[in-house]
C-alpha cells in the first residue's frame, strides 16, 4: 500500500475514534445529569404528593379510626386532576401492597412496589411503549394507615435529546471525517512527495539513467535521505563512469594488441607460406627471409615490453636511495656512443628514493623519443633538478613535437603519433606505457609540454632522499 | 593486363600481396598512406584496389568515400576482425572484407572472384590445349569436352589460379572439400589422379613430396 495511503488511513482511524469516543462521552455525560435532574424532580413531586395526600387524609370526615379505601381512592383521584399540570400519573397501594387506585396508563408491573418499604422511598427508569418514566415510590402515613405512592414521570424527552445529541455527532463525525481525509491527503501527499522522487529516481537508476538525482523537496530526515541518496549516485556514477572508461581502455588496448600482433604474422604467415611453396629466385627468396626475421625481431621486441608492463603492473618497486648523478652517468655512458645527437647534461647532486633499474628503464625511453623525434644532429637536454616537492627529472628535445590533440593519448599502449615513422625506427609503441607503469610504482606520474614543430619537454618528479615536506601527493 | 592497387601501411605486407599477384599474372602498384592511394587512383585507373583500414594520412574508409564515385571494386584487407568492422566497410561499398592475417591462396581466390563479378577476368582460361569456361563450369581438350564432377571442376580452378604453386594438401582439401583434412584421406589424392588422366596433364600436376601438388605450366 502507499505509504501516503497508509498515513490517510491511520489518520482517518485515530479522527473517528477520537471524535466518536469524545461524542459518546459529552452526550451520554449531558443524558445522565439530565435524568439526574428529572429523577429530583420526580422524587420532589412525590413528597409534595405525600404531603398534599396526608394533608387532604386529614381533612376527610372520620367514620372510623381508619381511613377507607374509599375515601383514598377520592383523594387520589382529586390528586390526579387537581394539579395545574395536565395530568399526573400516580397509583396508591395499600399495606398488603395491594392496588388502591391507579390512574390510567400507569400500567407498570409491581417490582418497584415490592421493593419499597415502609418510610422508604425509590425510583427506576422504566420504559412503556414507546415513552421512558421515572417511577417512584413512597410510603405515605395517613390516619394510622401506611400506603404506599407511586408517581411516573414522563422523561421521554431527555432520551430524546440524547438520541438527537448522538445523532447530530454522528453527523458531524461524518463530516469532521470527509474535511480531514481531504485535508489529510493534501498533507499526506505533500509528506510522501520526497519519497515518490526517491522512488523515480530509483527506478531511473536501475534502468541505468545514472546520471539522473531526485529534487530535494524538504529539509527534515526524507530531505536528508534524498540528499544521501544523491551522494550515493554520484559516487556510484563516478564508479561505474571509472569502469566504464578502464572497459573501454581495456578493448582499446586488445584491438591494439591484436592489431599489432596480426601484422607481422601476416607478414610471417606469409613470406613463409611462399617460401615453402613456391620456386623462388635468390633475390626474392632473401627478401622473404629477411622479412620473416624482422616482423618475428618485432614480435619479440612487442612481447618483450609488454612482459615488462605487465610486471611493472603488477610488482613493486624496490625503492632505494639512488644517487641522481648514477642514472646521469648511466645514461651518458649508454648514448655516449649516439654521435647523431648532441647531448646535454646538467644535474644538481641529490639523493632520491627509486628503484635504480626501472628509472633507467624510463629514462632511456624518454631520451631514445627524444632522438627519434628528432633531425640527427640536433640538442638534446636532460636535466635533473631539485625542487620544492622532490628531485625533477626533464628530457627535452628539439624535434617534431607532438599535436596538442595526441598529448593525452601518448601514453596508452600501442599508440604511435606517426605511425609509418615509429615503426620504420621499430616501435611498437609501448614505451611511454612502460614509463607510466614504473612511475605509477614511484607514486609519480610523466608531465609532457609539447609545441608541434619547436620540441618536447617530458618531465617526472620522484621524491628526495631525506625530505618529508611536501611530498604527500608524491606518496599517493 | 589488369591493375591493383595495393595500399597498406606496412611494407612487408605490401610486398607480399604484390609479389604473389604479380606471379599469378596481374601488375601491382603498392602506396603506404591514405593520400597516396588517392594520388593514385587520380593519376592512374585501376581494376581493383586492396585497401588496409588503419592508415597514416586518410583511413581507409575515407579513401573509400573517394574511391566510390570511380566504381573500382574494393578489397578491404584489414586486422580488424569485428563484425561491426566488417559490416561498415562492405556497406560503405567494398565488394569483400579479407582479415589479417590472411592465406595467400584465399587473397588469389577473392582477386579472383571480385574481378570475375566485374566480368574484368577472362571467364575462359588456356592451359596447353585444355580450355575452361569458368562462367559454364565446362572443360574442353582440343575442342571436346571432358566430363568433370564438381570437385573436380573446383580442384582444377585452384590449380589454374594457382599456377606453379606448389598447393599444400591440407589447403586443397579445405578449400575443395570445405572440410577439415584427415592425414591419411585419399580422396584428393583419388581426384588428382582422375583429372591427371582426364586432361592428359600426368606431367603437368606434379606430386610434391611432403606437400602436395603443384601445376607446372610454362
Amino acid at each position: 500500500m502507499k505509504f501516503s495511503l497508509k498515513l490517510l488511513l491511520w489518520t482517518i482511524m485515530v479522527i473517528a475514534l477520537t471524535l466518536g469516543l469524545s461524542g459518546f462521552y459529552f452526550v451520554n455525560y449531558v443524558f445522565e445529569t439530565a435524568l439526574e435532574r428529572e429523577i429530583d424532580q420526580a422524587l420532589d413531586e412525590n413528597s409534595i404528593l405525600r404531603f398534599a395526600f396526608e394533608t387532604a387524609a386529614l381533612n376527610v370526615p372520620v367514620k372510623y379510626d381508619l381511613l377507607s379505601d374509599g375515601s383514598i381512592e377520592q383523594i387520589a383521584s382529586n390528586l390526579e386532576t387537581g394539579s395545574q399540570s395536565a395530568s399526573r400519573l400516580l397509583r396508591l397501594s395499600d399495606e398488603e401492597k395491594t392496588v388502591l387506585y391507579a390512574s390510567d396508563g400507569f400500567e407498570t408491573d409491581d417490582a418497584l412496589l415490592l421493593q419499597t418499604e415502609e418510610n422508604q422511598y425509590s425510583y427506576r427508569v422504566i420504559r412503556l411503549g414507546e415513552r421512558f418514566y421515572v417511577q417512584t415510590a413512597r410510603s405515605v402515613d395517613a390516619l394510622g394507615r401506611v400506603l404506599y405512592l407511586e408517581t411516573l414521570r414522563d422523561v421521554s424527552q431527555v432520551f430524546e435529546e440524547r438520541d438527537m445529541g448522538f445523532r447530530v455527532y454522528r453527523r458531524m463525525t461524518v463530516l469532521m471525517l470527509l474535511l480531514g481525509s481531504v485535508i489529510m491527503y493534501v498533507i499526506s501527499s505533500r509528506l510522501a512527495k520526497p519519497i515518490r522522487l526517491l522512488m523515480d529516481a530509483t527506478k531511473k537508476m536501475a534502468a541505468g539513467d545514472y546520471s539522473y538525482r531526485a529534487k530535494q523537496v524538504s529539509s527534515d530526515e526524507l530531505g536528508q535521505l534524498t540528499q544521501d541518496f544523491n551522494h550515493m549516485a554520484e559516487a556510484l556514477e563516478n564508479t561505474i563512469d571509472k569502469l566504464e572508461d578502464e572497459i573501454q581502455a581495456r578493448e582499446e588496448f586488445v584491438g591494439a594488441f591484436a592489431h599489432e600482433l596480426k601484422t607481422p604474422l601476416t607478414s610471417i604467415i606469409g613470406y613463409a607460406d611462399m617460401l615453402r611453396s613456391r620456386k623462388l629466385d635468390e633475390e626474392k627468396s632473401f627478401l622473404s627471409a629477411n622479412y620473416i626475421y624482422t616482423e618475428g625481431k618485432r614480435l619479440e621486441a612487442m612481447s618483450l615490453r609488454l612482459l615488462d608492463i605487465i610486471v611493472a603492473k603488477k610488482g613493486s618497486a624496490d625503492l632505494r636511495k639512488v644517487s641522481a648523478g648514477s642514472l646521469f652517468e648511466y645514461l651518458r655512458s649508454m648514448f655516449g656512443m649516439n654521435e647523431n645527437m648532441e647531448f646535454v647534461y646538467s644535474y644538481e647532486p641529490a639523493t632520491v628514493l627509486a628503484d635504480f633499474g626501472l628509472i633507467q628503464t624510463v629514462l632511456v625511453n624518454l631520451v631514445d623519443n627524444a632522438s627519434k623525434a628528432s633531425e640527427p644532429g640536433s640538442r638534446i637536454e636532460i636535466q635533473g633538478h631539485r625542487v620544492q616537492d622532490g628531485y625533477r627529472f626533464t628530457v627535452r628535445d628539439f624535434g617534431i613535437g607532438i599535436p596538442e590533440e595526441e598529448v593525452s593519448k601518448i601514453t596508452q599502449a600501442f599508440y604511435m603519433v606517426d605511425k609509418s615513422r615509429a615503426r620504420s625506427k621499430n616501435g611498437a609503441g609501448l614505451g611511454l606505457a612502460l614509463c607510466t607503469e614504473i612511475l605509477a610504482l614511484h607514486g609519480s606520474k610523466l608531465e609532457i609540454d609539447s609545441t608541434p614543430g619547436e620540441g618536447t619537454l617530458v618531465g617526472f618528479l620522484l621524491r628526495e632522499e631525506g625530505k618529508e615536506a611536501g611530498d604527500e601527493e608524491i606518496q599517493s | 593486363m589488369i591493375k591493383i592497387l595495393i595500399v597498406d601501411d606496412e611494407k612487408p605486407i605490401c610486398d607480399l600481396i604484390d609479389m604473389n599477384l604479380s606471379a599469378a599474372g596481374y601488375s601491382c602498384v603498392a602506396v603506404q598512406d591514405g593520400i597516396a592511394a588517392i594520388d593514385a587512383i587520380e593519376k592512374n585507373t585501376f581494376d581493383l584496389v586492396l585497401l588496409d583500414i588503419m592508415l597514416p594520412g586518410a583511413d581507409g574508409y575515407d579513401v573509400m568515400e573517394y574511391i566510390r564515385p570511380y566504381k573500382i571494386p574494393v578489397i578491404f584487407i584489414s586486422a580488424k576482425h569485428e563484425v561491426r568492422d566488417r559490416v561498415k566497410g562492405l556497406k560503405l561499398g567494398a565488394d569483400d572484407y579479407l582479415i589479417k592475417p590472411f592465406d595467400i591462396t584465399e587473397l588469389l581466390a577473392r582477386v579472383e572472384a571480385v574481378l570475375r563479378r566485374y566480368n574484368k577476368t577472362e571467364s575462359r582460361l588456356v592451359i596447353g590445349d585444355v580450355e575452361i569456361d569458368i562462367e559454364a563450369r565446362r572443360v574442353t581438350r582440343a575442342g571436346n569436352p571432358v566430363a568433370l564432377t564438381s570437385k573436380e571442376f573446383d580442384l582444377l580452378l585452384l590449380f589454374v589460379e594457382n599456377r606453379n604453386v606448389a598447393l599444400f594438401r591440407e589447403n586443397l582439401y579445405e578449400k575443395v572439400w570445405e572440410d577439415e583434412y584427415y592425414a591419411n584421406s585419399r580422396t584428393l589424392d583419388l581426384h588428382v589422379q582422375r583429372l591427371r588422366k582426364k586432361l592428359g596433364w600426368e606431367h603437368e600436376l606434379v606430386a610434391v613430396y611432403k606437400v602436395g601438388y603443384r601445376l607446372e605450366v610454362k
